[in-house]
């Protein structure tokens, strides 16, 4: 039993779901589900197609090499069974991924951060621009931090008897 | 047997007919619509099949002709020499070789116009090329018409053949023409020949049947002979030869004594000695015809010493049968067929003499039967009493006590299927299939082997130095983790304050507000008229709500409020207020619909009237005629506000022909009103 990789989106396909196709060259194409199984139908590009890992990787949105990725290779020739060596490996692989994914999400961090001073930049500017939406001038003049002013007690109005008829 | 398959052959159609039947077929029972349009390996299928199957009913109509023919060599030769003498085996064959032939070239026309459609590259091609193999096909069968043509006469005449049965016990009447012969057969069968003064009158072979103790004979009339060479011979005589060569009969030679055939009896005789080489080997009767015309006693010396020579050959066939007593009357008989005297006597004889003779032949075939009985094996018998067993060489007993030891071991070793059985059978035990596994370590053997973990293949990672290369990576990992440390301590500058991000977070939810409301007052400004402002439908005007929205903003509303409520027409009556802040949102409600009502009425005096009460005025002469009048105007308005028009003069129409009224079909009904 082996987890393959879906041809379109490159998602994992477990037993039991998905399609394979095998063309008249005999190159075999396996699908995850009918979405990429359609998109490919329609002869679609992978790699122009947003949402597939193809795209993110040519598009430098996710992590391209890496040395973790050489750990996982696919081999041909069967290994005869050594429980030590089985062992290790499975905890190599909970390490390996744990590694994998921090890098991974440093490599988003490292993409998104010039965003975030700019994103600053903006929110500082809009704070001050347009603080007199929640801020009457008066009470700026009187506080001049750009924060929300103190609200104000409203005194209770005079009852005014004003009955006219009784 | 045989003779029946004659009246079975199937007609032979003529070239034309053949032609026809066979296109038409090949029209009705292949598809016939094509376009050109359709995949091309379609169109050669389908003008494939139609030559295939045009070649395949020639070729299958063709099979059943020259299979029904019989063959000349393997059919009875007596029907052989018959059908030679009828119609000429040369030319027959040749006829039948003709349409083999045929059979062929079709067969030849038909493969290579296969092949050549399978690649044709258009419907006009493959079109072409089907209708050139038809063409040839047909062409073919053209020219074997005269062939076809024949063999249809032949047919007819084969099945007009009389069916005669070549092996059961046949009577051949032979002589000179006109001497008796057809009458004598009406005489003793059923058959109904013609019977006329002229010669000839028996053109062919004539069957008929005659019972004779319990047994059925055929009796076969022939056409009369003439004295000729043999060469000179008709095929009417012919056909009387051939019967007479071929058929195991009784022979009945008559002879017409009175010569009111028109033949002498020397004649008769010349004729009797030419083809008593055909008498060899059957009983022959002479019968002397026509007797009351002319008694057998009364006849000339001459005459009747060529009888009596006549009477010793028929002897001598006697003789050689059986060794039988001269017994000259089964020999020589006379008869009349007009009188009847002497008819029966003359079929017994003769039927008597065919049995006698088929009766010894069967006897002496009967060899068979008896020798069967006589089998039986010879034993030796024992001459001492020295025993004499078989003698083995030595090496062959050694190499069966070694294969007789590997056989024991096999024997004793314990089979996989003895121990499923022991542990309970085929459905209860199942065999362990890691029993014999080559590992390290036995104690592995049972262990199931991981193949996913975690939305991987354990046999991607398996590595015999894994852990190597795991403790490389987490060093580099603990050194990139120490650079990033370095690199986060750079630009936290500029970063808002919480109660700054508070402000923002307000700001941006007051913006989304404000363009919440813009987008439902852009949509519905044109459908709905806008409540003016000072109607306030919402009740949204308020100085509490001025005051909260004041004070969220950090001004004391106080000063707001003062000046509002100073500004207004009138101040509420607190009836139920006590303790109540003003701020209180369920009493507000309350009191908002008192302090309209007492606004209204506070600028009139009086201010306790009914609701429903109309006041006299405005042109009116009393509440009754205003009353009406403000019904008036209401049901006039009640019209345009249900057609949705602002008003009189709102003469708007949407939609000048709208889609559904103008089209489409009904589900159930007619169209023809619109």
């Amino acid at each position: 039993m082996r987890l393959e990789k879906c041809w379109f989106c490159s998602s994992t396909v477990y037993p039991g779901h998905g399609i394979q196709f095998v063309r008249n060259d005999a190159k075999i194409f396996r699908f995850c589900r009918s979405k990429c199984h359609k998109n490919f139908k329609m002869k679609r590009n992978p790699r122009k197609v947003k949402w597939t890992k193809a795209y993110r990787r040519l598009h430098g949105k996710d992590m391209t090499q890496d040395s973790t990725f050489e750990f996982e290779r696919k081999r041909n020739r069967p290994e005869r069974y050594d429980r030590n060596l089985t062992e290790n490996t499975l905890a190599a692989i909970k390490k390996i991924d744990k590694v994998r994914v921090d890098r991974e999400s440093r490599h988003h961090a490292k993409r998104m951060k010039p965003k975030k001073a700019q994103l600053q930049r903006e929110a500082a500017r809009e704070l001050e621009q347009s603080i007199s939406m929640v801020k009457a001038p008066g009470a700026l003049q009187r506080d001049p931090s750009l924060t929300l002013p103190i609200k104000v007690k409203v005194s209770k109005p005079e009852k005014v008897d004003n009955r006219m008829e009784e | 047997m045989v003779q029946y398959n004659f009246k079975k052959i199937t007609v032979v159609p003529t070239g034309k007919e053949f032609i026809d039947i066979i296109l038409s077929r090949t029209q009705r029972r292949t598809p016939t619509q094509v376009h050109k349009g359709y995949a091309i390996s379609r169109l050669r299928q389908f003008y494939m099949r139609k030559v295939k199957f045009t070649q395949q009913n020639f070729h299958e109509k063709l099979s059943t002709i020259i299979d029904d023919f019989p063959r000349l060599n393997d059919i009875h030769p007596f029907y052989g020499d018959l059908l030679h003498v009828l119609y000429n085996k040369d030319h027959y064959k040749l006829a039948l070789g003709q349409i083999n032939t045929a059979r062929n070239l079709i067969s030849k026309i038909a493969k290579d116009y296969v092949r050549l459609l399978k690649y044709g590259d258009s419907l006009y091609r493959c079109k072409s090329l089907k209708v050139a193999a038809l063409g040839r096909m047909c062409t073919v069968i053209k020219k074997v018409t005269p062939s076809l043509a024949y063999l249809e006469q032949i047919r007819q005449h084969m099945a007009r053949l009389p069916s005669i049965d070549p092996n059961s016990r046949t009577v051949l009447i032979c002589g000179y023409p006109n001497v008796g012969k057809s009458s004598f057969m009406n005489k003793i069968t059923r058959a109904d020949v013609d019977v006329q003064p002229y010669a000839f009158t028996t053109k062919s072979l004539f069957v008929g049947h005659t019972d004779y103790k319990y047994l059925r004979y055929q009796v076969i009339d022939t056409p009369g002979i003439l004295d000729r060479p043999f060469e000179d011979r008709n095929i009417i005589e012919m056909c009387s030869i051939t019967a007479l060569a071929h058929l195991r009969a009784a022979v009945l030679f008559f002879l017409d004594i009175s010569g009111s055939c028109g033949y002498s009896i020397a004649q008769q005789a010349a004729l009797f000695d030419s083809i008593k080489s055909l008498f060899m080997n059957k009983p022959l009767i002479i019968v002397c015809n026509k007797t009351d015309l002319q008694a057998l006693e009364g006849l000339s010396e001459d005459d009747m010493k060529l009888v009596m020579e006549m009477k010793s050959e028929a002897m001598k066939t006697l003789v050689g049968q059986g060794g039988e007593a001269t017994d000259g009357s089964n020999v020589l008989l006379t008869m009349s067929t007009l009188t009847e005297e002497g008819v029966i006597a003359v079929k017994n004889a003769a039927c008597e003499r065919l049995l006698d003779q088929r009766v010894e032949q069967k006897m002496k075939s009967k060899k068979l039967n008896d020798c069967l009985n006589r089998f039986h094996v010879a034993m030796p018998k024992p001459r001492d009493q020295k025993e004499r067993p078989a003698c083995i060489p030595q090496a062959v007993l050694e190499a069966k006590a070694k294969q007789a030891e590997v056989d024991a071991d096999k024997e004793k070793r314990k089979l996989e299927r003895d121990l499923e059985n022991e542990n309970g059978g085929a459905g209860v035990y199942s065999a362990s299939l890691k029993k014999r596994y080559i590992l390290a370590h036995d104690e592995w053997k049972e262990d199931i082997i991981p193949e996913i973990l975690d939305g991987h293949n354990v046999a991607d990672f398996l590595d015999p130095d894994i852990l190597m290369r795991l403790e490389e990576l987490e060093r580099e990992e603990g050194v990139l983790q120490g650079l990033e440390e370095d690199e986060d301590f750079e630009m936290d500058g500029a970063e808002l304050t919480p109660e700054e991000q508070a402000a923002l977070t307000e700001i941006r939810k007051k913006k989304s507000l404000l363009i919440q409301q813009h987008r439902i007052k852009k949509s519905t400004a044109e459908s709905r008229p806008t409540v003016p402002r000072k109607f306030d439908k919402d009740k949204k005007f308020t100085s509490e709500r001025m005051g909260r929205q004041l004070s969220s903003l950090g001004i004391d509303p106080s000063m707001a409020i003062d000046r509002a409520r100073s500004k207004s027409r009138g101040r509420k009556r607190d009836r139920s207020s006590d303790g109540v802040e003003s701020m209180d949102v369920d009493g507000d409600k309350q009191n908002k619909k008192m302090r309209l009502k007492s606004r209204s009425m506070s600028r009139s005096r009086s201010m306790s009237r009914p609701p429903g009460e109309v006041v006299p005025g405005e042109g009116f002469k009393d509440s009754a005629q205003k009353k009406k009048a403000i019904k008036i105007a209401k049901s006039s308005s009640k019209n345009r506000n249900k057609e949705a028009r602002r008003g009189e003069a709102d003469r708007v129409i949407p939609t000048l022909k709208p889609k559904h009224l103008f089209s489409g079909k009904r589900s159930t009904g007619k169209t023809d009103r619109r």
